[in-house]
């Protein structure tokens, strides 16, 4: 980066920080990459193990589950996170707070309610239209108008922010380090005709379920297919749904580790996202690309998003499982083609490399910055005579 | 007795939520204009920079005519004719760019890519201060903000037009 003042930049994350989760990843991946740029980060999130944060993670105490948004969310609020969140803000002396998912009730909420001065805040999450956050709309809106600038991690988020909250944020897209999945190294095992699935496979949004029903078909033209799927989860379970007879052609490889991940998705022939919505950026893809993968991802807006409209991938309709096996088998047949779209999609990774992201992230703190003097606690939550001062000017 | 002092609580609440409003929408007007500096920064240099192409080697007397004129009115329009005489020197330098990186020496290069990642910057610079004098005047046509005047005597920010001017 080409600024040579370093700063303080205090980043604050809204979920437990061992909890497995994009935003999480994010939050670690930016604050490490600003660290080797020679800022000073702190990163104050709510975490269930104390004892093995990394050194620029501060905790602010045990994580509360709470159903949110149709999912378990583990957050933190109430008056003891609130005086943590204080505390750092005041000890911090940071020049810019980065605050992640402001608009959940978590510490980025709480951050953003008791400090003044240069903040960033960025959306994560998109989704459809929710009463909830309609209700709470004219709360969240002055503590929302605090952020000098905001980010959306999507085109989805964007809208989604747009939608409720009646505000407009800059499109800067997640980052993953591009050099360490071109530097995966083909394994035997998991090579030949293989389509390749990473998620949490149990939750029916992530459609391996289609990918499965998609499977008869595509046996019957490439009888030595076989289907790996990575994630974290109970597959004797899922396997009870397949036919007997293709059961050994899929096989359940469990949670693999970083290496592994980048391993297995340049073996694979075809990296399949059969997801049925509730995605807002598909970080996956991008790192599937990245590693060299041909692609091949439902209609759903993140996925055609990221795949440029089927330019970088192939896309079939969301749902639609013969399209899907269509669709395998046309490409797993024509290696011209598949050559081609990985090539194309790995071109199209670098967009995401930090190098390039955080460099858009830290051109848009410089704008924050501009003509303030750092981040303070803000007035209302100083004192009562301050208030009663004001009023003469203002009343 | 009781409804006495719920009237002074009564009370005592509204005077806190004006307070917290005028406190709300003074940090807009902050907003407004640190957003608006920054984009005027960026502006600026940018005419500096389309100053220095026309003087360059680069550019041919018609061009360098017309790139002068361009970034002259920039820098001399007055705040509410701004966004048109940025535009217009966008469109000059859109027209030019394209044949100045065919023919362009290393040290005229470098200068073509500060322009180009100035106009990145200035992207974003704009999309943020149409944000923030957007919500400003939001907020201004509340009810409240009128009735107390809270906006005291601050003008209303004025649009800056060209959201999506690209080069």
């Amino acid at each position: 980066m080409s600024s040579p003042k370093t700063l303080r930049i205090g980043i604050v994350c809204p979920y437990g920080w061992d909890a497995p989760g994009g935003v999480q990843a994010h939050i670690r991946d930016l604050a490490e990459y600003l660290i080797t740029q020679g800022h000073s980060v702190s990163v104050l999130t709510p975490a269930a193990d104390e004892d093995s944060l990394p050194s620029y993670v501060v905790s602010a105490g045990k994580p509360i589950a709470i159903p949110y948004n149709g999912a378990v969310a583990r957050v933190l609020f109430g008056p003891i996170a609130f005086a943590r969140v204080r505390q750092w803000i005041f000890q911090g002396n940071f020049d810019l707070l980065h605050l992640h998912e402001p608009a959940i009730p978590s510490l980025s909420l709480l951050a953003c309610w008791a400090a003044e001065g240069p903040m960033v805040g960025t959306f994560h999450a998109a989704s459809k239209k929710q009463r909830a956050t309609f209700a709470i709309g004219p709360i969240l809106e002055p503590v929302i108008e605090k952020l000098s600038a905001r980010i959306a991690v999507s085109e989805e988020a964007r809208l989604t922010l747009t939608a409720h909250l009646d505000t407009d944020a800059i499109v800067i897209p997640n980052g993953i380090y591009g050099k360490r999945f071109t530097a995966g190294t083909a394994q035997d095992k998991w090579s030949g005709k293989t389509l390749g699935f990473i998620g949490r496979f149990e939750e029916p949004r992530k459609g391996l379920s289609i990918l499965l029903e998609a499977l008869p078909l595509v046996t019957g033209f490439i009888p030595d297919i076989r289907v790996l799927v990575a994630g974290p989860g109970d597959g004797e379970e899922f396997i009870e749904k397949v036919d007997p007879q293709l059961r050994n052609r899929v096989t359940f490889l469990g949670r693999l580790s970083e290496e592994e991940k980048i391993d297995f998705l340049s073996s694979v022939s075809l990296y399949v996202a059969p997801n049925t919505g509730g995605e807002s950026f598909g970080i996956i893809l991008a790192e599937a690309m990245a590693s060299g993968a041909c692609v091949v991802a439902s209609d759903i807006p993140a996925f055609t998003a990221m795949l440029g409209e089927g330019k970088f991938g192939s896309i079939f309709p969301s749902g639609d499982s013969a399209a899907l096996a269509r669709m395998i088998i046309n490409l797993l047949r024509d290696d011209e083609r598949r050559a081609f779209l990985a090539a194309a999609g790995q071109n199209n990774a670098k967009r995401f490399d930090w190098d390039t992201v955080a460099k858009e992230i830290f051109s848009v703190y410089e704008m924050a910055m501009v003509g303030r003097d750092g981040v303070h606690l803000a007035s209302e939550t100083r004192s009562w005579s301050r208030l009663l001062n004001r009023e003469g000017e203002t009343g | 007795m009781k409804s006495a002092l719920l009237v002074v609580l009564f009370v005592f609440l509204f005077l806190w939520y004006l307070n917290f409003s005028a406190t709300r929408l003074d940090r807009l007007h902050h907003r407004v204009e640190t957003s608006w500096a920054n984009l005027d920064g960026l502006l600026q240099r940018r005419a500096a920079i389309a100053l220095e192409l026309a003087r360059s080697e680069l550019a041919d007397p018609a061009s360098s005519l017309l790139l002068t004129d361009a970034a002259y009115q920039a820098r001399e329009a007055p705040i509410a004719m701004r966004s048109q005489a940025e535009s217009g020197l966008s469109s000059a330098l859109r027209h030019l760019r394209v044949d100045m990186e065919a023919v362009a020496k290393p040290a005229e290069r470098s200068l073509l890519t500060e322009l180009s990642e100035l106009t990145g910057k200035i992207q974003v610079a704009i999309a943020l201060h149409v944000d923030s004098v957007n919500s400003t005047r939001v907020v201004r046509q509340k009810l409240i903000f009128k009735i107390f005047r809270l906006a005291g005597r601050a003008p209303l920010p004025v649009t800056y037009e060209f959201e999506d001017d690209v080069l």
